[in-house]
C-alpha cells in the first residue's frame, strides 16, 4: 500500500488528535450501520443466496446436489430463455424509444408554458403510472378483446375489420401499447424535473441573441436533458428485461400466444413456481441480471464516448 | 416416514370417543387402497383422530371453495372445541405455489388444504401430505364413489379426503339444437355431424370451444377416449406415451378434424369473451364436469331454461365410457401441530352426510358420497334452471360411467403448464396434434429424467 501516512489510521497520528478522531470514527460508522445492516438484509443477502443457489441441483427424486457450473452452461444454451431475450431485446429496440420521444414531446410541452392547464395536462399523463400493472393489464386485456371488447366493438361500429390485437403477430406490439401507456407519464416527469433545473439566464441569454422556441428548444433544453434522457433510458432498459406483469396478467386471455417463456422473467418464475426447479431459476436470473447489467453499461459507455467527440 | 404417525399416535387412546365418526365401527381397517402395500393403522391413531373431535384445537384451512364456510360453521357448531379458520390463499396452481413455498420452508403451511386430484400424486410423492391410511382413513374407502377414491388412493396409501368430483357430461343448449333439428350426439361420429350442421346455419357458430391452456381439459377427453397415457409405477418410475397411446389417437383423430374444419373455436375459457359467447349462443355445448351448473347459473344467468344436460358422446356407443374434469381432495399438511384433529376435520368435512349435503346445497360442488349421489332426493330433483331437467340423474350416472385406471404423473403440474407451449399451440394454429402431443411428451419426459424419475416415454 502506498497511501499518504495520513490515512494509515490512528497509529501515525500524533497522540493528541488520536482520540477525537477515533470517536468520530466510531460517530461514523454508527450512522453508516443501519444503512449497512439493511442493505445486507435486502439487498446482498438475496443475491448471495441466489447465486449460491444457482450452484445446486435439487431433484425430486434424490435430493440435493452440487452442479457446479452445470446450470450456467445449460441456461446460455437454452432455446427458450434465449428466445425470452431475443423477444424483450426486440420490445426494448422499438418501445423504449417510442416512449422516451412521446415523453420528451409532453415535458417539452409542459415546459414550454403555452399550455393552459399544465398542472393538469401533466397530472393526467403521470395517471396511468399510478395504476397498479395487474390492474391495467386487465383494463387493457378487457379492450383488446376482438369480438365484445372495446376495440372489437368500435371496429364493428365503424364497419371496420380490426385485427386481433392479442395474436401472435399483434401480441408484442399491445404489449408495448400498454408498457408505454403507463410509463410515459412517469418518464416525462424525470426529464420535466431536469428542464425545471436550467437557470432561467440561459433562456434570457437565448432571447436577447434571437434564438426561437425552436431554438431553444434544440440547442438548450435538449443538450441539458441529455443526463436525465439518460437515465430514463436505463430505467427502461431494466424494466424491459423485467417485463412480467403485462404477458403474465394477459396469458390468460392468450395462453398459446403467451407460453411460459415468453419473457425471461416469467420463464424463471414459472421454472419455479411451477417445476419446483428453484435452482435453474436462480440461474436463468442471474444471467439475465447480467446481461441487463451489460447492455445498460453499454448504453452508458456509448453514451459518454459519444459526448466526449461532440 | 411410517413412523412419524404412529410416534404422534402415542396421544392415549384408552379414552374411547364416544363422537359420531363413522369410522369407529371399522377400527384400523385393513389398507383398501387401489394397491395392496399395507398400511394399515395403528389402532391408537385411529382412536386418536376420534378423541381429536372433543379436544380444544384450532386448525387452518386454505380453500377456494366459495360458500364452504357454511359447511364448516356447522362442524363447529357440532364441535366447538374446534376452532377452523377458513382461508383462501388462490386458486389451483396458485394455492400449490404457496403452499410449496410453506412446506419447504418449515412453517407457515395450514393444517388441512385443498389440493385437485390431478395435483395429488407430486404432493403425496414427496412426503408433503399425510398418508392419511396411518389414521384409519381406508375404512372410509365405501363411502366414496370409485372414481372418486381412486384418485386419492396413490401408491398404497390414502393422501387426501375426496371433496368433489366432476364426473364429465355435455351440457348443451337445447334452443338451438331444437332450432336446427339436431338431436343432442350419443357419439363422436355424431358431435361431427352436429358440429357441421351448427356451422351451416350460423358461420360464426361452434358446437364448442376448446381451451389452448387447458391441460386438465384435454387429459379428460383423452381420458374419456379410453386413453391412459401416464403411469406411475413405485416412487421413481414413469411412463409417458403421449405418441402412442391408443386412446390419445382415439382424441386425435377426432379434434384434428373439429379443429381443422373449424368447427371448434381455440378460445381460452373463463374469460369475459368466452362468458359472453356462451350467452350468445355462439357455442352450443360445452364437455366439462358435473361442477359446471354452478358455473351456467351464476355467469350467465339470462339463459336460463335454454340448456339441458346429456351424457358424453361416445366413440364406441357399445361400450360407454366416461371420465373425471376436475375435482378436489382435502388433504392433511405434516406440518400442523394437531394431525388427529386435522385429520379428524378432513374426514367430516366431506363424508359426513350433513356436511355433504352442505357442500353440495351451499358450496355448489357435486358430490363424491354415494350416500348423496345415490340419494332420491338429490337424483330426482328437477333443476329450474335447466327446463326442469332431473339432471343429477345424468351426471350420477356419469360418474358411475368413470373408466379406472387412468393416473397422472407425480409432476402434473408442471406437465400442465407446460401444455400451452406445445400441445396448446397447435390446437390454436391448427397444426399437427400428434407431432405437438410428441413435443409435449418430449419436454415431459425431460423434466422427469432431470428430477431423478426413470422414464419410459413412447410406445
Amino acid at each position: 500500500m502506498t497511501a499518504p501516512a495520513g490515512l494509515a489510521g490512528p497509529v501515525s497520528a500524533p497522540a493528541g488528535l488520536a482520540r477525537p478522531a477515533l470517536r468520530l470514527r466510531v460517530a461514523g460508522y454508527a450512522f453508516f450501520l443501519p444503512f449497512f445492516v439493511v442493505f445486507l438484509v435486502a439487498v446482498v443477502a438475496p443475491l448471495a443466496y441466489a447465486i449460491y443457489l444457482s450452484f445446486f441441483q435439487e431433484r425430486m427424486i434424490g435430493g440435493t446436489v452440487f452442479a457446479g457450473v452445470a446450470n450456467y452452461t445449460r441456461a446460455i444454451g437454452d432455446a427458450l430463455f434465449g428466445a425470452g431475450l431475443l423477444r424483450v431485446a426486440l420490445f426494448l429496440v422499438v418501445q423504449v424509444p417510442v416512449m422516451l420521444l412521446i415523453a420528451l414531446g409532453c415535458a417539452l410541452a409542459i415546459d414550454s408554458g403555452r399550455l393552459r392547464w399544465p398542472s393538469m395536462f401533466r397530472i393526467t399523463i403521470f395517471m396511468p403510472y399510478a395504476v397498479p400493472a395487474v390492474v391495467s393489464a386487465l383494463m387493457w386485456g378487457y379492450m383488446y378483446g376482438d369480438q365484445f371488447g372495446l376495440v372489437g366493438q368500435i371496429g364493428e361500429g365503424l364497419g371496420v375489420a380490426v385485427p386481433d390485437l392479442l395474436s401472435r403477430s399483434w401480441m408484442l406490439s399491445s404489449i408495448g401499447n400498454m408498457v408505454t401507456w403507463e410509463f410515459v407519464g412517469y418518464n416525462m416527469i424525470i426529464l420535466y424535473a431536469a428542464l425545471r433545473a436550467v437557470p432561467g439566464e440561459l433562456y434570457e441569454a437565448a432571447e436577447m441573441d434571437g434564438a426561437g422556441a425552436i431554438r431553444i428548444a434544440w440547442s438548450i433544453k435538449l443538450p441539458a436533458l441529455r443526463p436525465a434522457l439518460l437515465v430514463a433510458t436505463i430505467f427502461s432498459i431494466i424494466g424491459s428485461f423485467q417485463l412480467f406483469n403485462e404477458p403474465n396478467i394477459l396469458q390468460k386471455l392468450a395462453p398459446a400466444v403467451i407460453g411460459t417463456s415468453y419473457t425471461p422473467n416469467m420463464y424463471a418464475y414459472n421454472l419455479a413456481f411451477n417445476g419446483q426447479q428453484i435452482n435453474y431459476s436462480a440461474t436463468v436470473a442471474v444471467v439475465l441480471g447480467v446481461v441487463t447489467i451489460i447492455v445498460a453499461y453499454a448504453v452508458q459507455i456509448i453514451t459518454a464516448r459519444r459526448e466526449k467527440t461532440l | 416416514m411410517k413412523t412419524l404417525p404412529s410416534r404422534r399416535g402415542v396421544i392415549p387412546a384408552g379414552i374411547a370417543a364416544a363422537l359420531s365418526l363413522a369410522l369407529a365401527a371399522c377400527g384400523g381397517g385393513s389398507g383398501g387402497g387401489a394397491t395392496a402395500a399395507p398400511s394399515a393403522a395403528a389402532p391408537s391413531a385411529t382412536a386418536a383422530v376420534q378423541d381429536a373431535l372433543s379436544k380444544p384445537a384450532e386448525l387452518t384451512f386454505w380453500t377456494w371453495v366459495t360458500g364452504i364456510e357454511k359447511t364448516v360453521a356447522r362442524f363447529t357448531t357440532k364441535y366447538p372445541n374446534i376452532k377452523v379458520n377458513v382461508v383462501n390463499t388462490g386458486q389451483s396452481a396458485d394455492q400449490y405455489t404457496k403452499l410449496q413455498t410453506a412446506i419447504k420452508a418449515g412453517s407457515g403451511a395450514p393444517d388441512v388444504a385443498q389440493i385437485e386430484y390431478f395435483a395429488l400424486p407430486q404432493f403425496a410423492l414427496a412426503k408433503q401430505v399425510v398418508n392419511l391410511a396411518d389414521y384409519g382413513a381406508a375404512a372410509l374407502k365405501d363411502k366414496f364413489a370409485d372414481s372418486a377414491w381412486g384418485q386419492v388412493a396413490i401408491n398404497g396409501g390414502v393422501y387426501g379426503v375426496p371433496q368433489d368430483t366432476g364426473p364429465m357430461a355435455m351440457f348443451y343448449r337445447k334452443d338451438i339444437f331444437d332450432k336446427l333439428k339436431i338431436k343432442p350426439p350419443a357419439t363422436w361420429a355424431e358431435f361431427v355431424d352436429a358440429a357441421k350442421k351448427i356451422k351451416a346455419a350460423d358461420s360464426g357458430s361452434f358446437i364448442t370451444s376448446i381451451d389452448p391452456g387447458d391441460a386438465g381439459g384435454v387429459d379428460s377427453l383423452i381420458w374419456q377416449a379410453g386413453g391412459a397415457p401416464f403411469k406411475t409405477s413405485g416412487e421413481s418410475s414413469v411412463s409417458v406415451k403421449l405418441d402412442s397411446d391408443p386412446g390419445v389417437k382415439q382424441w386425435v383423430g377426432t379434434m384434428s378434424t373439429l379443429l381443422g374444419e373449424k368447427l371448434v373455436d381455440p378460445q381460452p375459457g373463463w374469460t369475459d369473451e368466452w362468458w359472453k359467447g356462451m350467452g350468445s349462443g355462439k357455442y352450443a355445448v360445452w364437455l366439462t364436469g358435473a361442477w359446471a351448473p354452478n358455473g351456467i347459473i351464476n355467469s350467465i344467468p339470462k339463459t336460463k331454461g335454454k340448456w339441458a344436460v346429456a351424457p358424453m358422446p361416445q366413440y364406441d356407443a357399445a361400450k360407454p365410457m366416461n371420465a373425471e374434469n376436475g375435482g378436489s381432495s382435502v388433504a392433511v399438511i405434516p406440518q400442523s401441530k394437531n394431525i388427529p384433529a386435522a385429520v379428524a376435520f378432513a374426514q367430516w368435512l366431506n363424508s359426513d352426510p350433513e356436511a355433504v349435503k352442505s357442500l353440495n346445497t351451499e358450496a355448489g360442488l357435486f358430490p363424491a358420497t354415494k350416500v348423496l349421489l345415490d340419494d332420491p332426493a338429490f337424483r330426482d330433483a328437477p333443476q329450474e334452471f335447466f327446463g326442469g331437467q332431473k339432471i343429477n340423474q345424468v351426471l350420477g350416472d356419469a360418474s358411475a360411467a368413470v373408466r379406472p385406471g387412468w393416473q397422472y404423473l407425480p409432476f402434473q403440474v408442471y406437465a400442465n403448464s407446460i401444455f400451452k407451449d406445445t400441445v396448446g399451440q397447435a390446437i390454436d394454429s391448427g397444426g399437427d396434434l400428434s407431432a405437438a402431443l410428441k413435443t409435449w411428451q418430449d419436454r415431459i419426459s425431460a423434466f422427469g429424467t432431470e428430477q431423478g424419475f426413470t422414464l419410459t416415454s413412447g410406445g
